[in-house]
């Protein structure tokens, strides 16, 4: 009897538990109902187009080739580039780490000598991209197609419809700071980065800051700069930093690469020894490298490269711009999303708040009257 | 004697009974707080780079009252939403967990075949870390179940294991002593093993909810439904920088750890009592 009773008492505790978790879920409160809103869930880019077709998400903004990909696989179809959102927006840039451009090296080589020769051949590198993608019948894009086949892993459909979305650039001018000086801000009004650490760190606002941060001095430099016949550095290769499969960042897959170039790679003839790190997941984990002193130059979204600058103190500048534009909003290929209003009250998925992505849909749903909610 | 009276003399009782135990407890957070004071101070004094990334106990203090209205890049959410988010996970979680691993492991502590053909499979499967199944588990249980199912996973082995040693460990004389006064074979199991069990049983319960607790942050971290809970916050306020947020996030996960488990306490103790085991 008494075991009964045990038992009785299990089973009745069990199912008021979980008939109370179901009240609370089912019952639970959502906001006014007049009021738009689209929901969002985080996950990494390489989830994100099969979470998509087997409709858990409605939509997901990616960059490519993550956005392509799903294109060419015809299951998605794109809803909005973003460069509808924001034309021309930054999304890549080079950053260098500032304890390694202020090294001395001996022998009159310092990091800053490093650095501006690093910036010619990502000068040098970018142009060679431009000039391939200006002529699709060209030997020059097989062998760009080839390398960015390579470092996405992905096929080379999937490449060459992302190289269509992507701009690719090295200038800064004054819209490419004033996007930047958005993105803080932007940072600024969620509390990701306050108005206190900015002082701390000697800048009134984001717009002081962003003019500190971006220094085009190197890229004026580095246009002077002329190949030399011998390596200036043999012994303390230049750690770089860059993300795994991001096509945004093809430029240094281009310079890093020998027998495209007869035998030498373009950083190479600029007298560079350049040691290509194991990739990181996302720009979080590269300035965690850049902080802990892992990294010498890296290639990172500009995002995450402010945020780690204000709140974690890491010591870098961003000397040139990768890429501009080259990401996606993408929906299913049958559904009935043809328009951001239509996204109300659905999921979409994003790489994280901090992501240039996630900033640009909330850009263009808030544009909309449309609050953008973690759901 | 109305029920706060009632609670009010119990909690009186137990202040009275274990006041040395309270007392080492408290002075331990102290010391633990007055180290990690001196210890941001002196990387603030030192300007070392490790500074942000050790906020002083006051800054997570701050954090912890603020996040009850605001919680830095995450809009409209508060501690008190995550909360609810996260309990709503674990009590699920651990609750498909104790109804499974329960008889499972009543099961396999008594016949020796499921024990050899369980066993293997259960020790292969322990050792995996939950992070490793959520991407997964997220595809196979969809977004909200999801997140449950990797919490089920942490709170399942501990509670199966010790519930098989617990059958495994009957005494022998109270079955035999059963057996003589003539009690057939279930009546065995229900009357002497199960009620031997218990112990047993709230062992693995204890242990089992510390590791759904754990298990929150890999659990939570990507692609859920339901609303964001504590874990995904830890990661969060960690990758946006917003450390003293990130450490009053984690204690928040402590306290609820230690709270669920001093709930399965008390249920236990309660038990015990109304079934003259102690």
């Amino acid at each position: 009897m008494q075991t009964q009773q045990i038992v009785l008492a299990v089973v009745v505790a069990a199912i008021l538990v979980v008939a109370g978790v179901a009240a609370v879920i089912l019952l639970r409160e959502e906001g006014p109902a007049e009021e738009k809103i689209v929901y969002y869930t985080t996950m990494a880019p390489s989830l994100m187009d099969s979470w998509l077709a087997e409709n858990q998400t409605s939509a997901y903004i990616a960059w490519e080739p993550y956005a392509s990909s799903s294109v060419v696989a015809g299951t998605g179809r794109v809803l909005m580039y973003s460069s509808e959102i924001m034309p021309q927006h930054p999304c890549c840039v080079v950053l260098a780490y500032d304890p390694f451009v202020e090294e001395d090296l001996g022998g009159g080589v310092t990091g800053q000598v490093l650095t501006l020769r690093f910036l010619k051949a990502h000068i040098d590198a970018t142009e060679w991209v431009l000039d391939a993608l200006a002529d699709k019948d060209g030997a020059n894009y097989t062998l760009l197609v080839d390398m960015a086949v390579q470092f996405t892993q992905r096929s080379s459909a999937v490449v060459e419809e992302a190289f269509d979305h992507v701009t690719y650039g090295y200038q800064m001018d004054a819209e490419f700071n004033d996007a930047l000086e958005q993105f803080t801000q932007m940072y600024v009004d969620s509390g990701l980065v306050t108005n206190e650490s900015l002082v701390n760190l000697g800048y009134a606002n984001a717009s002081v800051f962003v003019d500190d941060y971006v220094d085009e001095s190197y890229l004026v430099a580095a246009e002077a700069i002329a190949p030399s016949p011998t390596i200036l550095n043999p012994s303390d290769p230049i750690r770089l930093g860059y993300l795994a499969g991001d096509l945004h960042q093809i430029a240094q897959v281009v310079a890093l690469n020998e027998s495209a170039f007869g035998g030498t790679s373009i950083f190479e003839d600029y007298g560079l020894n350049v040691d290509a790190l194991d990739p990181f997941l996302n720009g979080n984990a590269e300035m965690l490298g850049f902080k802990m002193g892992q990294v010498d130059i890296g290639y990172l979204g500009a995002p995450p490269a402010i945020n780690k600058r204000v709140n974690d103190l890491t010591d870098t500048t961003i000397v040139a711009q990768a890429n501009s534009e080259g990401s996606s909003l993408i929906v299913s290929v049958n559904s009935d999303v043809n328009s951001l209003e239509d996204l109300v009250g659905e999921t979409v998925s994003t790489p994280g708040e901090l992501s240039i992505q996630h900033l640009l849909l909330k850009i263009a749903l808030n544009r909309e009257g449309i609050a953008f909610v973690k759901g | 004697m109305s029920l706060t009276a009632n609670t009010l003399v119990g909690l009186r009782k137990l202040v009275a009974s274990r006041w040395r135990e309270l007392a080492l407890g408290t002075l331990s957070i102290v010391l633990f707080v007055c180290a990690w004071y001196v210890a941001s101070w002196y990387l603030q004094e030192t300007s070392s780079g490790l500074t942000p990334y050790v906020p002083s106990p006051r800054a997570v203090g701050e954090a912890l009252w603020k996040s009850g209205s605001f919680l830095p890049g995450l809009d409209r959410y508060t501690m008190w939403d995550l909360m609810e988010s996260s309990l709503t996970r674990v009590v699920l979680g651990f609750f498909v967990a104790l109804v499974l691993a329960f008889p499972l492991g009543m099961f396999m502590g008594s016949s020796r075949i499921a024990e050899h053909m369980g066993k293997p499979l259960v020790e292969m499967f322990r050792p995996i870390p939950p992070l490793a199944w959520v991407p997964v588990f997220l595809l196979a249980f969809r977004a909200f179940w999801g997140p449950v199912a990797i919490v089920f996973l942490g709170a399942f082995f501990p509670i199966l294991l010790n519930v098989m040693f617990g059958v495994k460990n009957v005494d022998p004389t109270l079955v035999d002593a059963a057996r003589t006064l003539g009690a057939k074979k279930g009546n065995i199991f229900v009357k002497v093993v199960v009620p031997s069990v218990v112990p047993y049983l709230m062992t693995g319960v204890k242990i089992g909810l510390g590791v759904a607790w754990m298990c929150i942050v890999a659990a939570e971290y990507t692609g859920l439904s339901g609303g964001a809970g504590l874990g995904y916050y830890v990661m969060l306020s960690g990758t946006g920088s917003q450390y003293s947020y990130m450490y009053a996030t984690m204690i928040v996960i402590g306290v609820l750890s230690i709270l669920t488990a001093g709930v399965a306490g008390l249920l236990e103790q309660r038990f015990y009592k109304w079934s003259g085991m102690k």
